[in-house]
């Protein structure tokens, strides 16, 4: 009875962190969905964003010596002014070549900004330091059995929730948000009606990318590491995580960042620890195959 | 830029002269820097053979293949691995690898190369990631992350190979079989329809092109060039690790092709003969801790290529009939 109680509190354990890791690849997802919805290209630099973000807050509160939560808002200010020069020089001059050119661009930013970071911070893993975060931090907010919930995880999920929400807003209630979404449907039509194109792909990266820096510091707060390579590992993850819930859809983005970061935490449990990264992979690589359109996602045509 | 004009109107003789003078290579007084001016030379035809099979997806069919540093370790480790444990010779290993990159290759393409580009990179991707995943972790078979030390020299006739020039021999004649592959290909019918593929895929289809078979035959080959790349390497350098076949190596061969003109056999040749040399200047230069920056410039390379000079270094030779098409449906003719 002793060992069962203790199972299923693992379990619940394992549940918590899965849904906490989840919420982040979901924040990561949106930006990679949303920018495929607007413009189908797969921007594999959003992960060297997320980076990047996750660095800059570090650099904020260790060298100028800003309040954590100061240093958060400055960080997701920056890095959507990011997304917005990365469209402007690197993606904008190739809106009309053909796609694998954006494709190769889209590699090729990635592969700079990473290495940028790289001689800019060095390969060393960084963390932040305890003493300038919050110290409720690490407390526990609520257990039950062996599982417990720490108020940082409870932070990770409220801002989670939060910023979908307000996304859900912006994209449902706003001029700009219906913008959007009519430039995802058909771009010449849009520019017909008089809306202006760039400056809608420009504001999709800025929340993208957004989204994709706050994600950064989140995860460099739960697992205590910075490092440059972090942006490639997790924006794979996080685009398996929008492939999963169907390319295109906010909540699908929500959705399979979810489930993706549930099966990630119980396959690695109870699987096999070793084949961690390899279980996003697999079901990205069996959804694309047997379910391209994902779990609510529009359906997508040879040509799309 | 003038030599650039008469490369371009002439690649052929440049490169047969360029071949004369690689074969005597190993014997110009080069003083003491011979054997390191051999390893260098080495490591780009090996990427040139390398490049030359990567540049069958992308360059000759459009599809972007983000995974192709997977067949460079199945190769490598099925030569490591046939050499080990039964002595095989390096004239059945180097089939025998092939033969494995492309079985793996069709497995992997049949199903995924009814996708869209971008599902298609992305799902190679994560096919070549799986690769270093299972070498790392399968300890039984491939030792993981202690790497695969101690495979035997390959032999010709009963005599070991072991100098720096003979190396060398062996992977320019490995060139001169691929080259003669790819460009037999480039000019036959499968090489017809995989540009036509290439420029536009429902066109093509309806002129009667089985896309998935040309498809999977293109997948097929760049595999099976890859991985014998691949046993040569293992071969030649003696210990194979993992962490040799990441997703960088794949980004790196993209970037030579994309440098050297993306489908043009000339281009992608010169893309590796002066970026490998390069990357090596580099080593030298650099201090150790800058030296996996060098990618900074893989990457800036992609970048300014795409933004500038697409067609690469050497265009391929049809590009200026594509330009002229373009050009005309921009004017809606």
């Amino acid at each position: 009875m002793d060992s069962l109680l203790d199972q299923s509190s693992l379990f619940l354990q394992q549940l918590v962190n899965g849904i906490t890791l989840g919420g982040v690849y979901a924040l990561i997802a949106v930006g990679y969905t949303m920018v495929y919805g607007v413009i189908q290209l797969i921007n594999f630099a959003h992960g060297e964003i997320y980076m990047l973000g996750a660095f800059l807050a570090y650099t904020m509160v260790t060298l100028l010596g800003l309040p954590f939560f100061a240093a958060f808002i400055l960080t997701i200010l920056i890095c959507a002014c990011f997304g917005v020069i990365l469209d402007v020089i690197a993606y904008r001059p190739l809106r009309n070549a053909p796609r694998l050119a954006a494709l190769i661009t889209a590699i090729g930013m990635s592969i700079f900004l990473q290495n940028l970071a790289l001689m800019i911070w060095g390969s060393q893993i960084k963390s932040y330091p305890r003493e300038i975060l919050p110290k409720i931090f690490y407390q526990t907010a609520w257990s039950l059995g062996e599982a417990t919930l720490s108020w940082l995880q409870v932070f990770i999920l409220v801002v989670t929730v939060v910023s979908m929400a307000i996304l859900h807003l912006i994209i449902h209630r706003t001029r700009i948000g219906t913008a959007m979404r009519a430039v995802s449907l058909d771009k010449t039509t849009s520019a017909l009606m008089g809306i202006k194109v760039n400056r809608v792909i420009s504001f999709t990266f800025a929340i993208g990318s957004a989204m994709g820096g706050m994600a950064g510091i989140l995860v460099g707060l739960y697992y205590n590491a910075i490092f440059p390579t972090m942006g490639y590992i997790a924006g794979i993850k996080a685009f398996a995580a929008a492939v999963l819930g169907g390319i295109g859809s906010v909540p699908g983005a929500m959705l399979g960042g979810g489930v993706l970061g549930i099966a990630e935490v119980i396959g690695a449990g109870y699987l096999s620890s070793e084949y961690r990264d390899g279980i996003s992979y697999a079901v990205m690589i069996a959804v694309i195959l047997f379910k391209p359109s994902g779990l609510i996602g529009r359906q997508i045509g040879e040509k799309a | 830029m003038m030599d650039l004009k008469k490369l371009q109107k002439n690649p052929r003789l440049f490169f047969l002269c360029l071949f004369f003078l690689a074969v005597l290579l190993p014997w110009l007084p080069m003083g003491g820097s011979t054997n390191y001016v051999i390893r260098v030379l080495t490591t780009a035809v090996l990427y040139m053979v390398l490049a030359l099979g990567l540049n069958i997806v992308p360059g000759f069919t459009g599809l972007l293949d983000l995974g192709y540093v997977g067949f460079y370790g199945i190769g490598a480790y099925t030569s490591g691995l046939l050499a080990i444990h039964y002595n095989m010779s390096l004239w059945l290993i180097l089939p025998l690898a092939a033969l494995n990159g492309a079985i793996w290759g069709i497995l992997l393409g049949a199903p995924t190369l009814r996708l869209t580009g971008d599902y298609f990179a992305i799902v190679t991707f994560g096919f070549s990631e799986l690769v270093v995943l299972v070498i790392r972790n399968e300890l039984w078979l491939t030792r993981g992350p202690m790497g695969l030390p101690g495979i035997p020299p390959p032999t010709i006739l009963g005599h070991p190979l072991t100098r720096d020039w003979e190396f060398f021999y062996l992977i320019l004649f490995l060139l001169v079989i691929v080259l003669a592959v790819v460009t037999r290909l480039h000019d036959s019918r499968v090489g017809r329809a995989w540009f036509a593929i290439r420029e536009d895929e429902i066109a093509a289809q309806c002129c009667g092109v089985n896309l998935i078979r040309y498809k999977v035959t293109a997948f097929a080959v760049s595999a099976s060039i890859g991985a014998m790349a691949g046993a040569f390497y293992a071969k030649w350098f003696k210990f194979i690790h993992p962490d040799m076949f990441k997703f960088w190596e794949s980004i790196l061969i993209l970037c030579l092709i994309v440098f050297g003109g993306m489908g043009s056999i000339a281009g992608t040749m010169l893309g590796a003969l002066i970026l490998i040399p390069l990357s090596e200047v580099l080593r030298a230069v650099l201090p150790q801790s800058m030296f996996s920056a060098r990618y900074l410039i893989y990457g800036l390379v992609l970048v300014l290529m795409m933004r500038w000079r697409p067609e690469g270094l050497i265009p391929f030779e049809r590009a200026q009939a594509r330009k002229a098409w373009q050009a005309k449906e921009r004017l809606g003719l």
